[in-house]
């Protein structure tokens, strides 16, 4: 060793020390990336956890909040998976406004508003976004989201393969997709913490004999599959109906097929594997999308891009874009207005498993009052 | 497997430190003081 002596050695202590001082500036925002978002149920919720499906996950940063709400009624079960990818903020947002309104009038709804708990406390590497969302509510009082990352944190799970093999099918995929929640589906209890996740929803499915099953997602406006249902094959017709009715209402929703070789993602594997119908809606976010400029809190609220609005002047979007851009509360009352018509359509195609569930913002409520008029006061 | 890698996570770190100490040059200096930045984050498992 040759360290150097003296006053040699002060311009590398200098430096090092800058570093520490950097570490600890950068681990107080890290940490405190770790405190949960709180969330104000509607009466008549109970709260649970996903690791009564999966004791593993208990004191892990994977254990998650199942919000249960049951009707006067009886009927089926809906289940709502929001924050699969906690950089998609109009999945869990509709998710918590569905736990902060809704009320049952027939059968069991069950929300599970961030899905990927251990997603929220980190942020995706070189991907420049913004760690919170800020909501005022009517009262003047404030509510914070985290922004997070789509992957399983790496504090939970690292390393990762070069190559991720979903097991049951053998299929390959990049070696970052081990910790994507929605390529780890049926999941397995011994595997991966992305596997156990993914293992502990479908026993909630299973156990909970749930009828209709979403899945709340978000996706750049350049990728094809947007403003969009995704069906498995069980539940096309349901999605057909819902479709329609949304296009009488003035919501243009296209309709996907869930491929049959693309394994690992909810609305197959919840489908192939459980009794649930399952459907993945999925809205355009440009603060996810590669051609974005500047990744603040105001591009992912207004979803306005000056890049964007050359790219839809090219014909290059999957979706209307103008100088209104795709605002937050646009794609939260989207994403509610197209589960309130599927639990509709799916009510009227099968009574038996049908579920009436009031209270959830309209559309154009949520587009003319904002997100924050649907937010409970923690006062 | 996870603590295989922080150990090498900590000798890279060591090493790090170490050119940061030997090394006369200003911006060797500044480059290990930078590289060690996430290295420190990741073993105390903060980042």
């Amino acid at each position: 060793m040759n360290w150097m002596m003296g006053k040699e050695r002060r311009p590398a202590l200098l430096m090092l020390a800058l570093a520490a001082a950097v570490c600890l500036w950068a681990s107080r925002d890290f940490l405190a990336m770790r405190e949960r978002d709180r969330v104000f149920p509607a009466p008549g919720f109970r709260v649970e956890m996903l690791s009564s499906y999966l004791p593993d996950l208990k004191g892990t940063g994977m254990d998650t909040e199942v919000y249960v709400q049951e009707g006067p009624e009886k009927g089926g079960t809906v289940f709502v998976l929001g924050g699969t990818h906690p950089n998609e903020p109009a999945g869990y947002l509709a998710a918590v406004l569905l736990v902060e309104n809704a009320k049952v009038r027939r059968g069991r709804l069950m929300v599970v508003p961030f899905g990927n708990a251990s997603g929220f406390t980190h942020n995706q590497p070189q991907e420049a976004s913004p760690n919170r969302l800020t909501f005022q509510l009517d009262d003047g009082s404030m509510r914070t989201f985290r922004y997070g990352s789509r992957d399983v944190s790496p504090l939970v799970m690292w390393p990762v393969p070069d190559v991720y093999v979903h097991k049951p099918s053998g299929q390959s995929l990049s070696g970052n997709e081990s910790r994507n929640l929605n390529r780890s589906y049926p999941g397995d209890p011994d595997g991966s913490p992305a596997e156990r996740l993914g293992f502990a929803i479908m026993e909630l499915l299973r156990r909970e004999e749930v009828s209709v099953a979403f899945d709340l997602h978000e996706a750049s406006p350049e990728y094809p599959v947007v403003d969009a249902i995704v069906a498995h094959e069980k539940g096309m017709e349901v999605a057909a109906a819902a479709a329609m009715d949304l296009k009488l209402e003035g919501i243009e929703m296209r309709l996907e097929p869930s491929p049959k070789n693309l394994r690992g993602l909810s609305h197959r594997e919840w489908g192939d594997g459980t009794g649930a119908v399952p459907f993945l809606i999925e809205t355009a976010n440009p603060s996810q999308g590669r051609l974005r400029g500047r990744t603040d809190e105001r591009l992912v609220k207004t979803g306005l891009d000056k890049a964007y609005l050359k790219a839809s002047s090219l014909g290059r979007l999957f979706v209307p874009y103008d100088q209104g851009g795709k605002p937050l509360d646009e794609r939260v009352g989207r994403q509610l207005a197209t589960l309130s018509a599927l639990v509709s359509a799916f009510s009227m195609f099968d009574q038996d498993r049908g579920v009436e569930i009031r209270g959830i913002p309209s559309y154009q409520d949520v587009m003319s009052r904002g997100i924050g008029h649907f937010l409970r006061s923690g006062r | 497997m996870t603590w295989i890698y922080m150990g090498l996570v900590a000798l890279v770190l060591f090493l790090v430190v170490d050119r940061c100490l030997r090394d006369r040059d200003p911006m060797t200096q500044a480059t290990a003081a930078m590289v060690a930045i996430p290295l420190v984050l990741r073993l105390l498992r903060v980042k």
